[in-house]
Formats: C-alpha cells, sequence, structure tokens
C-alpha cells in the first residue's frame, strides 16, 4: 500500500507539473487551480504514506527502473525518510491552498502558469530526494530541486534586484551541488558502489574527506554561516509562497542529507561533532543577530531561517558528539530535538512566510517601517502571524518551545557526563543557545510590533485590508499544527514510541487556559458597568501621530549598541566650520553604513580573485585565429613530445 | 633499371630538396616566389612518390604522383598566381609572434626534436635505420613548418600557402609511414582545390556582392584588370 500511495503522489505531481506547461499560452484561473489542487492530493497521498510508515515502523523500497547494474532508480521510504515526506506534505498542501488564490493576484498573465508548473516539480523534486534510495539517484534530484527552485526565485525576472538574486542563488546551489557530488563520487571510490549503505573501518582520511565535503555541500543548501548569503537575496525577492517552500522544506532536505549520511553511511567521530556544533551555535546566534538589524520582513525572516537551521545543526551537532561518546540516551534525545525543530521550523517558518506574503500584498511593501496598525486592519493575519512569532520565539506552550526544550535538556544532562574539555565547549554553546533563542525572542516581538501594533506609518497601511479567505486557510491550518505540536507534544512522541523528558504541555495548557477563562470571568462579574470617555495618556506629547511611535530601528538600537563589533557599522562625519579654530559650525553630514562582513571580507575577495583569474584566462580566447593555431601548434608539439617520453 | 641504393640515393636528395622548400616559405618575405616554391616542393613530392613507384611497383603511389603534379603544381599554384597578379601587395611583411629567422629556428629544433622523439619510439625496429623512419620525420617536420606559417603570417594568402605545405607533410608522411587509401588522397586534394578558390574568394572579401566587392579593391586600390598599369 505504502509503493502504490507513493506513486499515486508521484503521478499526481507529475501532473501538476505537466497540465499548466502544455496549457502555457492560455491564462485561464482554472489551469492553475487543477495544477495547485495535484499538490494538495499528493500531500494528502503522501502524509498519509507518512504516518503509516512512522507508526509501524516498516520499511518500503522498490526499484522504478534500472538502465545498468551499478545505478537504478530505486527509493526506499523508512521511518526518517517518512518523517521528512510528512514535511513536504503538510507544508506543500497549506502552500499550495495558500497559492491558488495569491497567484491570482500576481503580475504575468499565462507565465503563472509556468510558476504553478515547477512549484509542482519542485516538490516532485524533494520528494523524490528524501526517497532516493541510492546517493547517485540522490543527487540526480537534488540537481532538478535546484535547477527547478531557481526558476521559481526567478519568476519576476525583469528586476534588477530578482536578477542578482536569480545569480546568487544559481551559484551558491550550484556549488552545493558540486560538494555533494564530490562527497558521492569520493564515497563510491572508496566503498565501490552507489548504495546509502554503512562504509566499515575507522575514519580514514579519504572517509573523513568525504564527510567533509559532503557537509560543506549541505551548509551551503542548508544557510549555515558563513554560505548563508543566497537566503537574504533570493527569499526577499521570491514569490512568498516560494519562499515558504524554500525556507520551510528545501533547507530540511539539506538536513535530511546530512543526517542521512551521518546515520547510514558514516560512524562519526568526535570532533565531527564539535565541528557541527561550531557551525550550528554560529549561525543560530550570528543569524538572529542579523535578523534583528534587519528591516526588510523576508529578509528578516530568512536570517532567521539561518538562525533555526543553526539550533537543528546544534542539536545534530549534539547527537554526533554523545553517539561518538557512548551516550545513546543522550544522543537519542538531541536528534529527537533536532528532527523535531525542521519539522517545527517547516511550520512556523512557513506560517509566517506565507503571512508576511498577505501583509506585502496588502501594503505593498517589505520595509517593516512603513507598516504599523494593522492588526485592526488584518485581524486575522495578525492572529496568525502572532502565533507563528509565539512559536518561533519558543514560547510555551508552543512547538518552537517543545523542541528547543529538549535541545536544552540535553546540553544541561550533559555536562555531567562528558569529558572537562568538551564541557568547557558545551557551556560555552550552551549559553550561546540561550542568547539566541532570547534574542530570536526579542527579533519577533519587534517585528510583530512594527506591523501590526500602533499607528500605520504609509497611506498603503492605512487602507490596507484583510486578505481573501482563501489566503488564510493554509497559514490557519499551520498555525493549528504549531498549537497542536506544541500541546501535544509529549503525547505525540509517546504514540511514535519516544520517552522524551518533555513536560506535559497538555496539562499546562488546560491550567493556563483554566486560569484565562478564570481571570475573565472574575473581571466580568466584578468590573463596572460604567461607561468612561477620557483621552488615552500620550506621555505628553498633544496628539498621537505615527512619526513619533516606536520604530523598528529605535527598538533594535541598543542591541546595535551591544553588538556593535559584530555590526561593524561605520560612521562618517563630515563638519564644515566658519572659522579656521573649528568653533562655528556651518554645515555638516553625517553617514552610518552597516558593513555587509561576509560579503566584503569573504564573498567579494573570492570573487575578486576569480575575476582576474578569469581575466588572464579569457585572454587566451582573443578572437584572433593565429592565436588558437598557434595554441594548435603547441598542443601538436606538447604532444609529440609526450609520445617519445611515455611510448 | 636503376638499383634500388640509387633511387634511395635520389630520394635522399629529394629530402634536402623538400627542406630547403620549407625553409624558404617559412622565411621569404616575397609573395611572388614563395608560391613558384611550393610548386617546387609539390613537383619535389611528386618526383618522391614516382622514385617510390619504382621501388615498390603499387600503382597508388603513381596515381598519386599524377594527381599532385596536376593538382599541386599546376592548377593550385595557377589559381593563387592568377589572384597575385590582380593584387598589388607583392611583399608579406607582417608577422605574428614568429619573424622569419625565430621560425628558421624553431623549425631546426623541430626537426631535432621529432627525430629524437621518433627514434625513442622506433627503438629496436629495423625501420629506425630506414628511408621511411627519415621520410616520417621529414613529413612531420614539414606538417608542424606549415603549421607555423599559418599562424605566423598575417596575409590570408600566405597562410593558405602555409596550409598547404602543412598538406604535403601529411602526403610525405602518407608515402612513407602509412597507406593512406588512393580515395582519401584524392578527396584531400579536391578539399585543397576547394580551399585555395574560398581563400581567393576571402582574401578579397565575401560581405556583399561581387559587384562590390570589385568596387571596393578598385576603391583600395587593390585590384588592376588586365592590361591595366600597375
Amino acid at each position: 500500500m505504502i509503493i502504490e500511495l507513493f506513486l499515486l503522489a508521484i503521478i499526481t505531481l507529475l501532473a501538476g507539473t505537466i497540465v499548466p506547461l502544455l496549457a502555457v499560452s492560455v491564462n485561464r484561473r482554472y489551469i492553475r487551480t487543477i495544477s495547485l489542487c495535484c499538490p494538495i492530493f499528493a500531500s494528502l497521498f503522501l502524509g498519509a504514506l507518512s504516518l503509516v510508515v512512522l507508526f509501524s515502523g516498516e520499511t518500503s523500497g522498490f526499484t522504478l527502473y534500472q538502465p545498468i547494474t551499478e545505478f537504478s532508480f530505486s527509493f526506499v521510504i523508512d521511518r526518517l525518510a517518512s518523517f521528512f515526506l510528512l514535511i513536504i506534505a503538510i507544508v506543500s498542501a497549506c502552500v499550495a491552498l495558500y497559492f491558488s488564490e495569491y497567484v491570482e493576484h500576481m503580475d504575468g498573465s499565462s507565465r503563472r502558469n509556468i510558476l504553478c508548473g515547477f512549484t509542482s516539480l519542485f516538490i516532485l523534486a524533494m520528494v523524490l530526494v528524501v526517497s532516493s534510495a541510492n546517493s547517485f539517484c540522490f543527487f540526480l534530484f537534488w540537481e532538478l530541486m535546484a535547477a527547478s527552485s531557481f526558476f521559481l526565485v526567478t519568476f519576476e525576472y525583469t528586476h534588477d534586484e530578482t536578477k542578482k538574486a536569480g545569480l546568487f542563488y544559481f551559484f551558491m546551489t550550484q556549488l552545493s551541488s558540486l560538494f555533494v557530488l564530490l562527497g558521492i563520487i569520493m564515497l563510491y571510490l572508496e566503498s565501490g558502489s552507489f548504495a546509502i549503505a554503512p562504509i566499515h573501518g575507522a575514519s580514514t582520511l579519504p572517509i573523513t574527506a568525504a564527510f567533509l565535503v559532503l557537509f560543506i555541500g549541505f551548509s551551503i543548501k542548508a544557510g549555515i554561516i558563513p554560505f548563508h548569503k543566497w537566503l537574504p537575496y533570493a527569499h526577499p525577492e521570491s514569490p512568498s509562497p516560494i519562499s515558504a517552500l524554500m525556507s520551510g522544506v528545501m533547507l530540511k532536505i539539506a538536513i535530511y542529507g546530512l543526517i542521512r549520511f551521518l546515520l547510514d553511511v558514516f560512524t562519526p567521530d568526535l570532533w565531527w561533532g564539535a565541528l557541527i556544533l561550531a557551525a550550528g551555535i554560529t549561525s543560530a546566534v550570528l543569524g538572529v543577530i542579523y535578523a534583528l538589524k534587519e528591516h526588510d520582513i523576508k529578509g528578516m525572516l530568512a536570517y532567521s531561517s539561518i538562525e533555526n537551521i543553526g539550533i537543528i545543526f546544534t542539536g545534530i551537532g549534539l547527537w554526533v558528539i554523545f553517539s561518538a561518546s557512548n551516550l545513546p540516551l543522550l544522543a537519542t534525545i538531541s536528534l529527537l530535538g533536532a528532527l523535531f525543530h525542521s519539522l517545527n521550523h517547516a511550520l512556523f517558518k512557513s506560517l509566517l512566510f506565507l503571512t508576511s506574503g498577505s501583509v506585502v500584498h496588502a501594503t505593498h511593501t517589505r520595509d517593516i517601517e512603513h507598516m504599523g496598525g494593522l492588526a485592526h486592519r488584518m485581524p486575522y493575519t495578525s492572529a496568525l502571524f502572532f502565533i507563528g512569532a509565539v512559536s518561533i520565539s519558543a514560547l510555551p506552550p508552543l512547538n518552537g518551545f517543545a523542541s528547543e526544550f529538549l535541545i536544552f535538556t540535553a546540553f544541561f544532562t550533559s555536562v555531567a557526563f562528558v569529558s572537562p574539555l568538551f564541557k568547557v565547549l558545551l557551556f560555552i554553546c550552551l549559553a550561546l543557545f540561550a542568547l539566541a533563542s532570547t534574542l530570536s525572542a526579542a527579533c519577533f516581538v519587534k517585528a510583530f510590533g512594527s506591523i501590526f501594533l500602533a499607528l500605520p506609518r504609509s497611506p498603503q497601511s492605512e487602507v490596507a485590508k484583510e486578505v481573501p479567505r482563501a489566503m488564510l486557510i493554509g497559514p490557519g491550518i499551520l498555525a493549528a499544527a504549531c498549537i497542536l505540536l506544541g500541546v501535544c507534544a509529549f503525547q505525540i512522541f509517546g504514540i511514535v514510541g519516544f520517552n522524551v523528558p518533555l513536560p506535559d504541555m497538555f496539562l499546562i495548557s488546560l491550567l493556563l487556559l483554566g486560569m484565562g477563562v478564570l481571570v475573565y470571568v472574575v473581571l466580568y462579574v466584578t468590573a463596572s458597568r460604567e461607561v468612561r470617555v477620557s483621552e488615552t495618556w500620550g506621555c505628553g506629547s498633544r496628539s498621537q501621530q505615527a512619526s513619533s511611535e516606536y520604530t523598528g530601528h529605535g527598538f533594535s538600537e541598543p542591541i546595535d549598541i551591544i553588538f556593535s563589533a559584530i555590526y561593524r557599522t561605520r560612521t562618517k562625519n563630515e563638519r564644515v566650520f566658519f572659522d579656521l579654530k573649528n568653533c562655528i559650525f556651518r554645515e555638516g553630514t553625517g553617514e552610518i553604513h552597516l558593513l555587509k562582513v561576509f560579503e566584503e571580507y569573504l564573498y567579494n575577495p573570492i570573487s575578486q580573485l576569480f575575476m582576474q583569474v578569469a581575466t588572464k584566462v579569457s585572454r587566451f580566447q582573443n578572437g584572433c585565429l593565429d592565436t588558437y593555431l598557434l595554441y594548435v601548434f603547441v598542443t601538436v608539439i606538447a604532444l609529440i613530445i609526450f609520445l617519445g617520453w611515455f611510448a | 633499371m636503376i638499383d634500388t641504393s640509387t633511387i634511395e640515393g635520389i630520394i635522399r636528395i629529394l629530402f634536402v630538396g623538400i627542406i630547403i622548400t620549407a625553409a624558404y616559405i617559412i622565411s621569404t618575405r616575397n609573395l611572388l616566389s614563395v608560391v613558384s616554391v611550393y610548386a617546387v616542393q609539390s613537383l619535389t613530392l611528386v618526383f618522391i612518390a614516382l622514385a617510390l613507384y619504382s621501388l615498390e611497383g603499387s600503382l597508388v603511389l603513381l596515381a598519386i604522383a599524377i594527381i599532385t603534379f596536376f593538382s599541386k603544381v599546376l592548377i593550385i599554384p595557377y589559381f593563387i598566381t592568377t589572384i597575385q597578379e590582380r593584387i598589388r601587395i607583392k611583399r608579406d611583411i607582417e608577422f605574428h609572434f614568429l619573424n622569419p629567422t625565430t621560425s628558421l629556428l624553431i623549425s631546426m629544433v623541430l626537426m631535432l626534436v621529432i627525430y629524437m622523439v621518433l627514434s625513442r619510439i622506433m627503438q629496436g625496429t629495423p625501420a629506425r635505420e630506414s628511408l621511411f623512419f627519415f621520410g616520417a620525420v621529414l613529413g612531420i617536420s614539414l606538417m608542424l613548418m606549415g603549421m607555423m606559417v599559418t599562424f605566423s603570417r598575417k596575409r590570408v594568402i600566405t597562410k593558405a600557402l602555409g596550409f598547404l605545405s602543412m598538406e604535403n607533410g601529411v602526403l610525405l608522411f602518407g608515402l612513407f609511414v602509412t597507406e593512406l587509401p588512393f580515395i582519401i588522397e584524392f578527396l584531400i586534394i579536391i578539399d585543397l582545390i576547394i580551399l585555395v578558390l574560398l581563400t581567393t574568394i576571402l582574401s578579397v572579401g565575401i560581405d556583399s556582392t561581387l559587384e562590390d566587392y570589385h568596387q571596393r579593391l578598385h576603391r583600395f586600390h587593390l585590384w588592376e584588370e588586365p592590361g591595366e598599369d600597375s
């Protein structure tokens, strides 16, 4: 039954790809609706099969086509694969529901059919990557995923910013593919097959090199610092549902790849774990620090994704460290924490991207300083965004809290067992992890406050209206899932067979709810019914104006000052005086530039180096026939000498 | 009948002739004489083919000698000479990468390198001391010398002659080392004739009609009608 459901999902997604591409010139809504219904149905099939595999624990596999002996298009669905298929299914269904309405408000006439087709193709590629049984198959579908997502990112290809983002994304995604391919080839040379199967023996140099190469490949795709730069470029320029898919699901495919190879192929060393942990913590802290500074709503969510991927990597790093230190219980808690956070991040980040898409759609701006006051104008969207913000801030009883709590528990418990050196490392990481969690909450307080509260700060915000109902259903399901997974986390882990040290949030939630109801009843009964009309105190100002509000910049200013060493702001003041002794001020200018550290110190020097090399190489191709004849001449001479030497 | 050693001696003398003509093609600046030298080089090849025919008695060699004579000694030089008579440019003094003296020096080094390489490859085989070995060395050297002419001269017509000289190297190599099927030889000759025709057109421009061509050539004083003063 599992294989049949899987094939059914694949066929449905294929239909979703082909139908709009065949009718590419027909600018009709029903074409796009049919295309976007396909991922919804496919998600139902995938969700059903995932739940069956997760609860039963049985593994199913089959070979679709075997062109040569060494390689086949084979698929395996085990518990790990089904867990990630479940992530794909939930997010894809909700995104498709939202997208079916959102796409109708986009520009691009019949070109939108292509967007819908490629969305199905993108989802299909991700499904196939997760269920691939061998590494070559994995790579092929990985590449399909990269290519289809590139076309989705560059949908608005006429915009200069989109072109730049598309180019950046294409380069980084291909770099990731290159590293993954290199790792797969190294593993093939070591094991002699493309099977994702354990390599026996100690971690020799080639195996370690293969791990490092794969780690870099997956890190680029996941957006780990310093390979993260494509995220803040690609997400703001993509349509919001595509950002939701990419951030919610595609980044998790990289996580899946890393876990799959660590779990099934390698026998990791202790230092591998330390490396993953260090990369994760760095990304978590720097990601959220940069998110705090960002005022483009989607850019902020992109940086927040970097932070959350950092948290997931932290969990994976702890898992590897505890596995290598022979602490299986802690290792399981860490891995469960990482996996659960993957699911949770997929849910709340998709929710946040979709609701931010609604906000951008209503206000026509991505700058949160030009928003404000939307809670009254878009009450449902603001409520949904609020649930996402609470979840991502890891506040109880929502799901973000449950997964981060698991990782915190692993940290706290571990200090009694590991060696003193690792104890120091884990303490430092724990402190940084706590800092990241706190800053994340600050970041979303700022975001929610600036976007939804107070008075509108632009005419567009003033006239913003709630989005159509169809654009609320998808985020609504995601918000419900966030609440359900947070409140019932303990019970869900129990059902799938894991006894984890989580508090029973269901009871706590009931208590909280009871308290809330009680307070309301008491206030309702005891409150005075008398209506009192007076002016709200406005901090001494005569009238409340949007310009006098506490802005996002203002909110993050203290954090800017604390982390000024990381932000590396450049302040430039120029003053002109009337007198020679610089006493009487005439005029002056002041500028504050935010230094893009990784761009200026890492990406730009590397690109300049490549440009220099490319310029030198391009001189070889000067368009002159004589030069090419000279190359032929030199090559022939070299061949003759080579033959003479080695014949 | 002439005995074998005499024929081999003749062939060796003809080899010297090939080297001299190749060196002349590389080093000369005179466009008019280079065609004549090419014709002489081709004629030398005809004699070598005939000498080999008298040694081996293969009819293919005779056929090669005949078509080489008609194509490379008569037809191709005729075409090029006709063009040269019309074009006012008589000297080729523009070079790329290498000047004639350097080209000559490099040619000498090249011959030495190829001799060493081939003797290494053929070490221990009876062919090493034979005439065929020298034929192979000379064939490859001639080919490379022709190639040097193609990239070191700027005039298209000289480039074409370099290419023709390269083909002479291939023919020489084929005569001594491999047995190219006659049909291949024949097709190469046809290719060469077409090449010369194309060069004739390309060297005076092909981006417009024939009338435009002539007008342009007249405008730049590059073309003169028969009987017109040069």
